[in-house]
Formats: structure tokens, C-alpha cells, sequence
């Protein structure tokens, strides 16, 4: 699900960006560092423009400045019982694995309708059912959350296919 | 699941009530029984006294897992007394048998829960990773057992077996160096041949000495694509890489792009949990009976039995494996790589002259040996000492300072650009040839006729063969696994025996019996190649190493051959540093029937799975050296032995050390002495070539005889021989010039060379078998001393050589 998150990022600035662009600066580095990670909780989707840069203070003995800035982010936290679309990236006998954005799923045999089948000697091997549903490596996937586990900065999630609607989107 | 009695209670303890039935459904942290334990405890009353009363006190059980109970193995008012004991049966409805980033892939339960009731982690349920990309995903081994099976059965079907693919210097090479681009764009350059199918790429993550944009310039093995074309047909491919990720990933696209052969089957370094080795439990727990892999280095696969060893790729000469300093350190890339590669080159020029045996078929552990070997060597060794000075300083933890490594080489190999250099000194080379028109210009010209023209040599050869080498042994690894799965199933065996006693389950005959087990059968068919062989080493193995567990000597040995220290009677071969007289190879001149042989005979035989003829490779050894001091050693020995044989003919005090094969043959000696009294004198004579000098025409013309009569099938060597030598009025010296001469042309194998060996002398004792021996104990014993006391020479002398040319490399480089 995505949410507005209030956020508070401290950004340090090597004394070599001191001047009239420090802004921009600040704002950059903020983009480059914070957009697309993960706490391990949520992922930084995308930073709203307005943000709130404090003084910067500098840092006895290193000379860079300290910045703390808040800002306003769109966020995404997975939930279990969440619908999400993804990509899958790798396709073995037990399962496949699906990316959705920054979180990793993977989909079990179990979780696959039983009339999907691997099929392990097509090139590359595939999950198939002899029909139009082929689910190999690049293939745009509908799943069901059905559990998840969060780490320091990752994000692991069990996906499910077997329910109406779920499976491989026809693009 | 069985839920034993935990460790921490109260023993004994004695159970209640059961809170639930047989096929009752239990929720984890639903009481499943109650117990009772006594203890004794203090009390106190209402005046203060203190008084230990026992009591008894009642605790609930609850259960640690949901599920049904399917047993009880206790009832009401049974005793426990310790743990361990099992108290009932749970089926839970998920066994987590598979796990993704600690999650169960079938109930989406986190598995790394802790409680006050978990036991045991249920994370550790499934350890086991089979999966190549990712280490997220886990199984147990009860899985992973099945998953085998499943993919054993689809193999069989398939007439197919796994084969494990190294990427760097086995089928591709690859560098960092942007004068590749260069000469891409410039169809004048004279390697414009050779690299002009050489794939670039980037990688959008890198950041190797902080610059983003490094490109990587990928050389595929020459016939690559037919070569996976053919042998996809009868393995299974996998890629098993120590590159990173992405790095095997961009590879894979270039070698593969339909992703036909590998699929997803790439494992890197991200995924193998260690930088250190490659293991063939990592992808195949259970077991690797259908196993084969394809590297250039073993000992990273500890030498494995399924490894199938190529020789390396070396295409951009220098460049070296990019990837390899993540590796541990090769043993011999201090000295023996260059050495040996000088010792290949100036084989090939020699024989570039007599019509290019060697270079004809060109596996050579290096294929641009043609380039003159000063702007090479010095290079590489520099590179490679570069390399080495990272690999020994490191801390072997410390994988911050591999990645340094690895930015250095690259760095270097980006500013330093030692592949312009060596075309610039070529260049250089080529241009002074022009001008004096030598006929070394002509002759290097030969094999780049296309440029000849041009007068400008090419850095880069595009002549790599060994693709074709490794296909053959592939190809005999899957026919001898699939002939002998043939003769298995066609013969029920035992399994038939005992479906026909009625045993139980004849249908659960395990599979693995009728399935032949590659790490048996490889070494079996490798062998054979190098059976009987004894081989030295002189020259090539660093010294302060021990030989025994070399690289090289691992190699061979693999090979069925022997590996001996020092030169002695049953050395076959000595392979030896063709620009290096050591005294091991002074030694074996004087042992006509020892070879001598450079390291790529060596190659040759190991890549080959084939016992290459010796004659190519066999170092020349000159008169003077053959017949120079040594022999003159020699003589004195021989004189004395043919006193003493002649004085004691029966026994002698020199037998003292004889092995019980040597009394064996010498009682067989004794009894042939006997049987043929009136060859008397014969028998007494004993097989040193002192002998023959004194023995007479008629003594020899008789053991003509003798021998016809007991070996036709030599008959007519031996015979020459004996005739050479009965006439023998010509100094020793010659004679054995000459005999050394035919050993080595005539005789192509060591079989027939041993029998040659013994032929020579007047064949007049011992049955033939003891012939071999004989010899041994008419030189061993009284060469003894004098052999001691080379021997210690010899070791000294070949450490100062070494010592000499080390130093002398260092100052060349």
C-alpha cells in the first residue's frame, strides 16, 4: 500500500559544494540517496518537492557540513493479504521469483494452480499449462501476499497464485 | 513430528490427565497433557519455623506445533524419568520444507520465530541450497533429496548429464584494456583478425576505481557456439563462475543469447558463500554420480573427480584471469607458467624450423607462444608477480582488499595497456626484421599470411584448439556413463535375485545401483593414460614446494602416474626445463630408457586423455652430455660390477638390500643358471655393458639362440643388438650413443622402450620378466655410494640453478 510519509534524512556535504547551488546540492543528494531505497519496513517510492533543509552545521575536524533535512515521501509497505504486480526474474523447479519493485517474492510450487506445470526441459525451463498461462523469466505477474518478513534494509514475501485473477497478465 | 520430552523439567514426572485425544487438532500453545513433579521445598509457619516439606505440583504441557495428533506414546500415570523420551506424535500440516528469505514457501509463516516454546528453530528445517541465483531460497534435505531424483530420472530419459562451465580462461577471456576497442575500429591493425569478433559490455553497477564506464572486452573460445551446440546435446549446461553476478550475467548473454544452453543455470561468487573455492555440493547436495565439470584450474575443485581439466584460454596474452584475484592463489604462476612458456616457445621455434610438429596442433597451454618470448614473459611474469604479491599479502578474510585487487589489475591493465606495448615491441621487432630482411621475418610471417604483406605481426592469435580436446573427453566421459547404464540395465542384478526370493519391494530397488558414478568411471578412463609411468620433475616445480602436492603433480598423478623425487631405475620420464641441464636430467641421460620430456608433453597427455608420443617434446640431450663425465662415473661403476658378478656369480655380498622381487627374480636367475650348465659362462655374465666388451662372439651368438628359442616376438631387435654388440669393437662410448639414439626414434612407446632396455645386454640369465630387475641389481648395488653422494649434488646444485634463474628472471623483468 502507499503511503505520505514524513521523513528526516541528515545529509552531509563535502566542504567542495559550499556556495550559491548548495541547494540544489542538498536536493540532489537526497534524490540520489533516498529514492528507491529500503528500510527494511517501507520503500521510498518518490520525494515530494517541498522539503525543509535545517542550517547546516559544520563537523569539527572534517570540515564537511551537516544537514538535516525533512521531507515528505511517497512510500510503499507491502502488506500480507496485498495484490501486487511484478516481474519474474528466475524460474526453478520448486518455484519462481518475482520482483515487485524493491521487494523479492518468491512463488512456490504449492502456491501455482496444480493445472500449471514445470516444464523442465523447454529452453529456458518454464512453469506452463499447456495453454496460453507461461510463466519463464520476463513474464508480467499478478500475486497474492501471503507473508513477509522484513530484514535491516530487505524485504522477503511469499507470493500465491492460487486464488481468481492471480497469474501472468496478458500484455 | 515427535514431541519428545524436553530438557529442563523436573524429572521425574508423572503424568496426569491428557487434555486431548488421539486425531485431535492441537493449536501451538494448547495444553496437550498434564504432569505432576515433587519437589521439596522450605516452609514456613505462622510461629516461624522453617521445615522442608516435599510437594508436589501440577504443570500443563502445551504443544510447540500446530497439527493433529496421530500417537500418544504416554497415558495417564506414566513415569518420565529424563528427556529425550518420546511423549506423542503431531502432523503438522506444514513441514516447511522449503523456505524463502525465512519464510515458508507453502504456509508464509516466518520461521525465524522465537518463543518460549520453540525447541529448535524451524529455519533450521531446510539448510540446504540448491538454487543457482539465489541464496534466499532453502530446503531440506528431504527435498532436496526428491528434487535430485526428479532431475536424475529427466536426465536419463534425456541421455543427458550435468556439466559445470567455468567462464574465465575456459571458454571465454576476458580484459579490460580499451586498445581492444581500438583495433576493432581499425581493420588496418594487424590483429584486427583476431579481435574482431570480441564482444564489449559494460556493467550499470560498477564501480571499479570509481569509473563508472569500465568495459570489458569479452574473446570467445574459438568455436564456442558449435561447441555448445553439440555438447548441449548430451549434457545439461551449467555456468559456475567467480565472477560477480552481473559479470557472469553480461557473459552469459554474449555466449548464450537465447539463453538456450545455461537458461538460468549461473552460479557467481554472490551466491557461493565462499571466495575461496567451488564446491559441487553447493548446486548438488546429494549426490554428484552425473556430475562433470570443466575448468582450467583444479585446485579450487580440491581436485575433484568430476573435474574435467582444459587447458587455459589465453587469449589476450598478459590480460590473465580478471576475475582471479578472488581466487586463492595459483600455486605455480610464480615461475612455472612463464618458465614453461619459454620452454614451449623455443620448442616451437626449434621445431618452427622442422616443420611445426608441435605447433600444428596447438592446445599449448598458451597459444601465443609465437610472440617472442623477452616482450611476453616479461610482461606476464610482471603482471603475474603483481598478482601474486596481492594474492600472498592478503589476509585471507578480508574481501574489501580482494576488490582493491581485482581494481588494481584493472586499473592497470586500463593505463598501463600492456597489450599496446607488446604490439608496439612487435611492431618495433617487425620493422627491424624488414630491414635486414632476415629469414626470421619470413618464418614468423608463415603462420600470419594473411598480414604478411603488411610485414606487421599480430599480438593476437586466434589458433585456440582447445575446445575440440575438451569436447572429445566429453564426448568418452558420456559414452562410457551411458554404455555402462546400458550394461546395468540390461543386467538385473541382485534385484532380480531377490525379487525372485520374494523379498520385500523388489520395486524399490534403489535407481542409484543401475546408475554409473562419473567420479569412478573419470578417473578410471584417466588412468589408464599414464599407467606405469614414474615421472620427475626437474625445473618445474618452484623449489621450497612440496612436489608431491603440486599442482602439476596432482595432475599427473590423476593420470596414473607416479611421481618420484629423484631420478632412479624405475623412472620413466623426466620432465624437465628444456633451457635448464639440471643434474636430475644430466642423471636420466645416462639411462637410455628414461624420457625426457618438456611440460607440454605433460599438457599434451593431461588434455588429451591420450599418451601423447614422446618424440616432439623430448628434450635433446647432447653427446657430450650424455657421454661427458657422467659416463666416465658411469664406467668406473660398471667395471666394478662386472667384477664382482663375474667373481661371485651365484651370490653376492652386494645383494645385501635386495627387495623379495629382486630375490625372486635372482632365485629365477639361479635356476635358469642351473638348468643351462653349459651356458655357464652366459649366466655368469651379468647384463652391464662392460660385459659385452669382454664376453666372447660365440658366448653371444649363444644367447642369440637361447633367446629365439624362449621370445620370438623380439627375436629380431634383440637380435640386431646382440649382434651389434657382439661385434662391438668400437669404443663403449659410441655404442651407447648409438643405442640411445635408436631408443628414442624407433620406439614410440615405453612398453617396447623397457624391453629395449633390457635387450641390449647378452640376455643370458633370468627369464624375461626379471630383466628389468636385473638391471636394477646390477646398478643399484654398486652404484650406491656413488648415488648417494649425487643424489645430495643433485639437490644442491638444482636448488643453486634455480636460485641463479630466478634471480636472473627478476632482473630481466
Amino acid at each position: 500500500m502507499f503511503f505520505i510519509k514524513e521523513l528526516e534524512k541528515t545529509i552531509q556535504l563535502h566542504p567542495s559544494y559550499f556556495g550559491p547551488l548548495i541547494r540544489s546540492h542538498i536536493h540532489r543528494e537526497l534524490l540520489l540517496k533516498e529514492e528507491g531505497s529500503s528500510t527494511g519496513k517501507f520503500t521510498i517510492v518518490c520525494i515530494l518537492d517541498s522539503f525543509d533543509i535545517s542550517d547546516g552545521q559544520v563537523i569539527p575536524g572534517s570540515g564537511a557540513a551537516e544537514y538535516t533535512v525533512h521531507y515528505k515521501a511517497i512510500v510503499w509497505r507491502p502488506y500480507k493479504g496485498e495484490v501486487m504486480d511484478g516481474v519474474v526474474t528466475s524460474v526453478i523447479r520448486a518455484g519462481f521469483f518475482v520482483d515487485c519493485g524493491s521487494l523479492q517474492a518468491f512463488v512456490g510450487r504449492n502456491m501455482i494452480p496444480s493445472d500449471i506445470k514445470f516444464d523442465a526441459n523447454a529452453t529456458p525451463p518454464q512453469w506452463t499449462d499447456n495453454g496460453d498461462q507461461i510463466i519463464e523469466k520476463g513474464t508480467n505477474i499478478r500475486i497474492k501476499i501471503k507473508g513477509l518478513r522484513s530484514e535491516v534494509d530487505k524485504m522477503y514475501a511469499i507470493g500465491t497464485m492460487k486464488e481468481d485473477y492471480l497469474g501472468p497478465l496478458q500484455s | 513430528m515427535k514431541v519428545l520430552s524436553p530438557s529442563g523439567l523436573h524429572y521425574p514426572i508423572t503424568v496426569g490427565e491428557l487434555a486431548k485425544k488421539r486425531d485431535d487438532e492441537v493449536q501451538r500453545s494448547e495444553p496437550l497433557f498434564t504432569y505432576f513433579y515433587e519437589t521439596i521445598v522450605e516452609e514456613g509457619d505462622k510461629w516461624g519455623e522453617k521445615k522442608n516439606v516435599k510437594k508436589r505440583f501440577p504443570v500443563k504441557f502445551e504443544a510447540s506445533a500446530d497439527g493433529t495428533i496421530t500417537k500418544w506414546f504416554i497415558k495417564e500415570g506414566t513415569v518420565i524419568q529424563r528427556p529425550g523420551l518420546e511423549l506423542l506424535e503431531i502432523e503438522e500440516p506444514c513441514t516447511h520444507e522449503t523456505q524463502f528469505g525465512g519464510l515458508c514457501v507453502d504456509c508464509g509463516k516466518d520461521m525465524t520465530e522465537v518463543d518460549y516454546l520453540t525447541k529448535e528453530l524451524n529455519s533450521e528445517r531446510a539448510t540446504v541450497n540448491t538454487t543457482h541465483d539465489n541464496v534466499a531460497l532453502l530446503v531440506s534435505q528431504q527435498e532436496s533429496r526428491r528434487a535430485d531424483e526428479e532431475t536424475k530420472k529427466r536426465l536419463l530419459s534425456s541421455k543427458k548429464l550435468h556439466l559445470i562451465v567455468d567462464l574465465d580462461q575456459t571458454v571465454i577471456h576476458t580484459t579490460c584494456e580499451r586498445t581492444i576497442a581500438e583495433w576493432q575500429a581499425d581493420p588496418e591493425n594487424p590483429n584486427y583478425e583476431a579481435v574482431k569478433d570480441v564482444r564489449g559490455f559494460q556493467l550499470a553497477d560498477d564501480n571499479v576505481a570509481n569509473v563508472a564506464a569500465n568495459w570489458y572486452y569479452v574473446k570467445m573460445r574459438p568455436g564456442l557456439q558449435e561447441f555448445f551446440d553439440r555438447v548441449s546435446q548430451m549434457y545439461e549446461l551449467h555456468i559456475y563462475t567467480m565472477a560477480t553476478r552481473a559479470y557472469a550475467q553480461a557473459v552469459a548473454k554474449i555466449i548464450d543469447p537465447e539463453r538456450k544452453y545455461f537458461g538460468d543455470r549461473i552460479l557467481s561468487r554472490d551466491e557461493n558463500y565462499t571466495d575461496k573455492l567451488k564446491s559441487l555440493h553447493r548446486l548438488f547436495p546429494n549426490n554428484t554420480d552425473m556430475v562433470v565439470i570443466i575448468d582450467d584450474r583444479a585446485d579450487i575443485w580440491h581436485y575433484s573427480d568430476n573435474l574435467i581439466r582444459v587447458p587455459v584460454f589465453n587469449f589476450f596474452p598478459g590480460a590473465g584471469d580478471i576475475n582471479a584475484s578472488f581466487l586463492p592463489k595459483q600455486q605455480e604462476l610464480v615461475t612455472t607458467p612463464s618458465k614453461s612458456k619459454v620452454a614451449e616457445s623455443t620448442a616451437k621455434d626449434k621445431s618452427g624450423a622442422e616443420g611445426e610438429a608441435i605447433s600444428a596442433f596447438s592446445v599449448a597451454a598458451n597459444p601465443t607462444e609465437t610472440v617472442p618470448a623477452e616482450s611476453t614473459n616479461g610482461v606476464v611474469s610482471e603482471l603475474e608477480q603483481q598478482l601474486i604479491q596481492m594474492g600472498a599479502g592478503e589476509s585471507p578474510e578480508v574481501l574489501e582488499q580482494q576488490v582493491k585487487e581485482q581494481e588494481k589489475v584493472i586499473i592497470s591493465q586500463q593505463t598501463e595497456r600492456p597489450l599496446l606495448q607488446q604490439q608496439l615491441v612487435l611492431d618495433k621487432e617487425d620493422e627491424e626484421a624488414e630491414e635486414s630482411e632476415s629469414p626470421e621475418a619470413a618464418e614468423n610471417g608463415d603462420s600470419q599470411s594473411s598480414e604478411h604483406h603488411r610485414h606487421r605481426h599480430s599480438l593476437l592469435h586466434d589458433d585456440d584448439r582447445g575446445l575440440e580436446v575438451i569436447e572429445d573427453n566429453l564426448r568418452r566421459v558420456h559414452k562410457a556413463f551411458y554404455d555402462e547404464y546400458q550394461k546395468k540395465k540390461i543386467m538385473p542384478h541382485g534385484g532380480r535375485v531377490a525379487e525372485l526370493k520374494g523379498e520385500k519391494s523388489p520395486k524399490k530397488r534403489p535407481l542409484d545401483d543401475a546408475i554409473p558414478n562419473v567420479t569412478q568411471l573419470m578417473p578410471r578412463i584417466k588412468r589408464k593414460v599414464l599407467e606405469g609411468c614414474t615421472i620427475v620433475f626437474s625445473g618445474i616445480i618452484p623449489l621450497g614446494m612440496d612436489v608431491e602436492n603440486s599442482d602439476f603433480a596432482l595432475w599427473v598423478k590423476s593420470f596414473g602416474a607416479e611421481i618420484s623425487l629423484n631420478v632412479n631405475r624405475s623412472t620413466t620420464h623426466v620432465i624437465a626445463n628444456p633451457d635448464r641441464k639440471t643434474t636430475k636430467v644430466k642423471k636420466a641421460a645416462r639411462y637410455p630408457h628414461i624420457k625426457i620430456v618438456n611440460a607440454e608433453w605433460m599438457f599434451q597427455c593431461c588434455t588429451r586423455w591420450e599418451r601423447v608420443d614422446e618424440t616432439p617434446y623430448t628434450i635433446e640431450v647432447d653427446a657430450a652430455e650424455r657421454g661427458g663425465s657422467p659416463f666416465e662415473e658411469l664406467e668406473d661403476d660398471s667395471i666394478n660390477v662386472t667384477g664382482d658378478e663375474e667373481g661371485e656369480p651365484y651370490e653376492s655380498p652386494t645383494n645385501l638390500d635386495m627387495s623379495d622381487d629382486k630375490w625372486q627374480s635372482l632365485g629365477d636367475e639361479f635356476e635358469e643358471f642351473m638348468n643351462e650348465s653349459d651356458d655357464t659362462e652366459d649366466a655368469s655374465a651379468s647384463d652391464s655393458e662392460s660385459v659385452r666388451s669382454t664376453a666372447s662372439t660365440q658366448s653371444d651368438a649363444k644367447g642369440t639362440k637361447r633367446k629365439r628359442k624362449r621370445k620370438t616376438d623380439s627375436a629380431d631387435g634383440s637380435e640386431a643388438e646382440d649382434s651389434d654388440a657382439s661385434v662391438n669393437s668400437t669404443s663403449r662410448l659410441q655404442k651407447r650413443k648409438k643405442r640411445t639414439m635408436e631408443r628414442v626414434t624407433s620406439l614410440t612407446n615405453v612398453v617396447s622402450a623397457d624391453k629395449s632396455s633390457g635387450l641390449p645386454s647378452p640376455e643370458t640369465t633370468g627369464p624375461e620378466e626379471g630383466q628389468g630387475e636385473e638391471d636394477d641389481k646390477v646398478f643399484d648395488p654398486q652404484g650406491q655410494g656413488v648415488d648417494l653422494a649425487s643424489d645430495y649434488d643433485d639437490g644442491l646444485e638444482a636448488e643453486m640453478m634455480a636460485e641463479f634463474e630466478k634471480s636472473g628472471g627478476e632482473d630481466d623483468a
